[in-house]
């Protein structure tokens, strides 16, 4: 499954930046974090109740950061585990463009879903995780403005 | 006693016996919804156990604690491999000679494989229990293709030995199971080396699932006051479970009843033994209670007995005239993590050796070999008998694929190359003697009943139409005949676990002229308590309607091998009437008594002994019943009982000629069926409606198969089809209306001539669909493509050969 998508977000790179490498930030963001720990700069666990379809788990999972490109591009690499209803790894590769006040995210990301979760039919997961993704996104550039504004 | 009914016709009638389309007895209980299936049954303090299911194909199981799990309200114990282990049941025999692991010792093979068992007081406590079992996994390397799995480094079993040979002889890899061959190679090479025509095909029957109504399930109950172990189960195969159940746990024989109540519908599903009964079993023994185990529909497409996974390579040769001379076949049969196939012992790809099909073809070769792979074990027969519809697909394929070389009519190559009814009966080259057939008879009323010739003549002119681009629809004939070799069978050459596959009936006559029979069988939907009735009725001139058919209790019936593969008419069926001929024996020395003449002067009419020449001289059935329990009769015993277990000399074979016309929207990919033509020769036919069933049903999982029902695997081994969303059921939208219609050419073995009928349809029906949709592609320089011809697949032929351009 792939997935791509540009987000406008009213605030400097460096803020950016900074927020994408903020737990606190991140917890607030990602839908139905319940646990975000940061263990090094470049790894972090984390805790996830994820809803799809029939399905509903708790996720644990690591992820690990590649900062080689920062501040103007990285690139993470996941895996998470939900016990029955399955597993998921994949990655996503994260540009950041300034325009003058403004911020252009682009990401692509990369998922392979096994166990129920895979089972359901792709078309289900894929839509689930667009929104998802937006909403994250949606919430991080919210959270990103108030923090450049305050 | 008085007889009522003078007139023999109006006897013949009453009685409702064979041939008569007597309304089936088990449908006022399925239309009121009284039907007693598993899960119906309730006993006090009964438990529900359910799986933690493997989320991966192929890894190594680093940990299982289930601490949290027995923490949950309501969850009483969960079961590992290792608390098996000590009882040696964390592994179990397959059907197939191999073994099996009932819960997940150290890795898992498949994507939804056992791993633990949650006992709790009910299903939602058992779920909730799941989601708490946590089991660390290590990931392995996924093999999903079967070509792949030969050449891969990967071991998948790692509890073989990879040099020692498998239960069916020696093993080339280690996830090669075994090689199975039959026929001649070198003749067969040279023939088709030195043939004037040859055409070749590869083609991939893929994976499919039986999905019956009904999933699998059982419900254990152990008492251990007495001993006896209950197990109620969807078993097509009660009396064989038995002896399972009693082998691998221990348990003496007669401490074990295994009863199959109603059962809604098996198509092999049911046939082999799963990880569920073993566990619950278990799970009854450890808690003293009993415990229910049913599937959901998940578990069912996922875990339980897939069907096909056939990859066929077939080399086909001719004379310019079309006359066949040789045939070659190979098969790479994917068999999944275990080989759990349910085959006959000796037939370990089943009677695929039926592939020459009903044609004269002097020389033929056949090798199958069996792999593993991470995917769901099982290979059962889905409404066939034992890979007879891979056999028969196979060969209708390769008799279209030459006809498109020979630039020939396809149903004209079939005229020329099938057996002669003075052929019979016919030994075929790769070993089967047919017993009886008259082919050309078939043909020619098919042919002419659906004007073939008409037929032919619009499909050419829808072609032209569609040049000009005055339509988008195209036109499909498709044709198939086809021989099934059903009945299994002879004790010489086919049994299950060393036990020889004949079976059996036991009747009682009661005193009132009243009876009840009893076979090794069971119903899951075939009507045999109608049918088998109507044989007795006509053997032992009592009427059906007063002749109770039980089955499915080890405790009451007499041991049998079950129902499937299109085996009970064709044995059990032999079976009641050579017992109602036992019993008819005894009646008849009754009858003289009673009549005062020698045994041999009276002679048997529909429902009574007359005395010869002197028909207005009689004792009815009813009067002998009465005389067998109340009169002392010199030299007899008194009671009216008798019992058969037959043992079939040969298998039956029946036949069939079927054509479908469709038409194909070749922009979204939309067959239509226009006409479904099935004439189906299955021997003497006992009752003609459940008949016209039987053909109705197996034409529509044909339809399925054929036109999109298929279990899908990604690469990862994630099963893509696990649920009815995505895996094709038909229903009344899709399926079109069938004209069915027959020739009769009984068997010349089976004492009523019958031959069985169950998966004929599905047989002859799935390379039937499936040649229609390749021959209106055939214009447009098609030869084969793979089934299932779902939609997408459909258009994407369409557009392969240019015809969105």
């Amino acid at each position: 499954m792939e997935l791509s998508d540009e987000i406008i977000i009213n605030a400097p790179k460096s803020h950016v930046y900074a927020a994408l490498n903020d737990p606190n930030i991140l917890q607030q963001c990602i839908p139905g974090c319940e646990e975000l720990i940061k263990h090094s700069d470049t790894e972090l666990e984390a805790k996830v109740v994820l809803k799809i379809g029939p399905v509903k788990a708790r996720f644990s999972g690591t992820v690990q950061l590649d900062t080689t490109g920062a501040p103007d591009a990285f690139s993470l690499t996941g895996q998470g585990n939900g016990g029955a209803a399955g597993h998921a790894k994949g990655g996503a590769d994260v540009t950041l463009e300034s325009d003058g006040d403004i911020t252009v995210l682009r990401y692509q990301a990369k998922a392979e879903i096994g166990g129920k979760l895979a089972q359901l039919g792709s078309r289900l997961i894929q839509s689930t995780a667009k929104k998802l993704a937006a909403k994250f996104f949606q919430s991080f550039a919210e959270a990103v403005s108030e923090t450049a504004e305050a | 006693m008085k007889d009522e009914l003078d007139n023999r016709e109006e006897r013949v009638a009453n009685l409702k016996g064979m041939g008569c389309s007597r309304k089936r007895v088990e449908d006022a209980r399925f239309t009121q919804g009284k039907g007693n299936y598993v899960d119906d049954i309730k006993l006090d303090g009964m438990l529900f156990g359910d799986f933690v299911r493997s989320p991966y194909a192929h890894a190594r199981i680093k940990s299982i604690n289930t601490e949290a799990a027995l923490q949950v309200p309501g969850v009483l114990a969960v079961l590992t491999a290792a608390d098996l282990a000590p009882l040696g049941l964390h592994w179990m025999p397959t059907l197939a000679g191999d073994k099996q692991m009932v819960l997940a010792d150290g890795k898992v093979l498949f994507q939804g494989q056992e791993v633990a068992f949650v006992v709790a007081e009910d299903r939602y406590a058992a779920a909730d229990g799941i989601e708490a079992v946590e089991v660390e996994y290590e990931e392995l390397p996924v093999i999903v293709n079967p070509f792949e799995s030969l050449k891969s480094d990967v071991v998948l079993r790692e509890d073989l030995d990879p040099k020692a040979p498998g239960a069916h002889g020696p093993r080339k890899h280690h996830n090669h199971i075994f090689t199975w061959e039959a026929g001649d190679k070198e003749t067969t090479q040279e023939v088709i080396s030195n043939a004037e025509v040859v055409a070749e095909e590869s083609m991939y029957y893929h994976r499919t699932h039986p999905c019956p109504l009904e999933t699998c399930g059982c419900v254990a109950s152990m008492d251990k006051v007495n001993g006896k172990l209950t197990l109620w189960g969807t078993f097509q195969a009660p009396h064989a479970i038995r002896t399972v159940v009693s082998l691998i746990s221990g348990i003496e024989e007669h401490n074990i009843r295994v009863i199959s109540p109603d059962i809604g519908g098996g198509f092999g599903n049911k046939v082999g033994a799963y990880p569920g009964y073993v566990c619950s079993v278990v799970a009854s023994i450890v808690t003293g209670k009993p415990v229910k185990w049913i599937e959901d529909r998940m578990d069912n497409l996922m875990t339980t007995a897939f069907a096909r996974d056939y990859h066929m390579t077939g080399k086909i040769s001719a004379t310019k005239e079309g006359k066949i001379t040789g045939l070659h076949c190979q098969v790479v049969a994917d068999h999944g993590g275990f080989d759990a196939c349910a085959d006959p012992t000796k037939f370990p790809a089943g009677f695929m050796n039926i592939c020459t099909g009903s044609y004269d073809i002097p020389t033929a070769y056949l090798e199958v070999d069996g792999v593993y792979t991470n995917k769901a074990p099982g290979g059962v027969s889905y409404r066939c008998s034992f890979r007879v519809t891979e056999a028969v697909y196979f060969i209708e394929r390769m008799i279209e694929v030459l006809a498109i070389k020979l630039n020939m009519d396809a149903a004209e190559l079939r005229r020329i190359n099938f057996i002669k009814k003075e052929q019979f009966p016919y030994k075929a080259a790769l070993g089967w003697e047919y017993d009886s057939g008259d082919y050309h008879t078939a043909w020619d009323k098919a042919l002419k009943t659906v004007d073939y010739e008409g037929l032919r003549k619009e499909q050419a002119e829808r072609v032209e139409a569609f040049k000009r681009g005055e339509t988008r629809k195209i036109m499909g004939i498709g044709l198939s005949f086809f021989t099934e070799i059903v009945g299994a069978g002879p004790v010489k050459n086919c049994d299950i676990l060393g036990l020889g596959m004949f079976d059996s009936c036991e009747i009682r006559i009661h005193p009132t002229g009243s009876a009840i029979a009893r076979l090794g069988t069971i119903s899951q939907g075939q009507g045999h308590a109608t049918t088998f009735a109507q044989i007795l009725a006509s053997e032992i001139g009592l009427p059906a309607d007063s002749i109770t058919i039980e089955e499915g209790d080890t405790d009451t019936a007499p041991y049998g091998l079950g129902t499937y593969g299109s085996r009970s008419t064709p044995v059990a069926g032999a079976a009641t009437a050579m017992a109602g001929r036992k019993i008819r024996a005894k009646a008849q020395m009754i009858a003289a008594y009673l009549l005062e003449v020698h045994d041999n002067d009276v002679e048997f009419d529909v429902d009574r002994f007359v005395v010869k020449g002197a028909p207005e001289r009689f004792k009815t059935m009813k009067e002998i019943a009465f005389a067998a329990y109340n009169q002392a009769i010199p030299g007899l015993e008194p009671g009216l009982e008798a019992v058969s277990y037959y043992d079939p000399p040969n298998m039956t074979y029946p036949f069939g000629a079927y054509v479908c016309v469709m038409d194909i929207d070749v922009d979204t990919g939309v067959p239509e069926i226009r006409r479904f033509y099935a004439l189906d020769d299955c021997g003497t036919r006992i009752n003609p409606m459940i008949i016209e069933g039987q053909v109705h049903g197996g034409l529509t999982e044909a339809l399925a198969v054929a036109l999109g029902q298929e279990i899908a695997y990604d690469d990862m081994g994630n099963v893509k089809t696990g649920t009815l969303m995505d895996f094709f059921l038909p229903t009344a939208w899709e399926v079109p209306n069938y004209e069915t219609d027959f020739t009769v050419t009984p068997s010349p073995h089976h004492p009523i001539g019958a031959k069985g009928v169950g998966e004929s349809p599905h047989v002859g029906g799935v390379p039937c669909f499936s040649n229609a949709v390749q021959d209106a592609f055939r214009p447009f320089g098609n030869t084969h493509t793979n089934m299932p011809h779902d939609h997408w697949r459909i258009w994407r032929t369409a557009n392969e050969l240019g015809l969105h351009s």
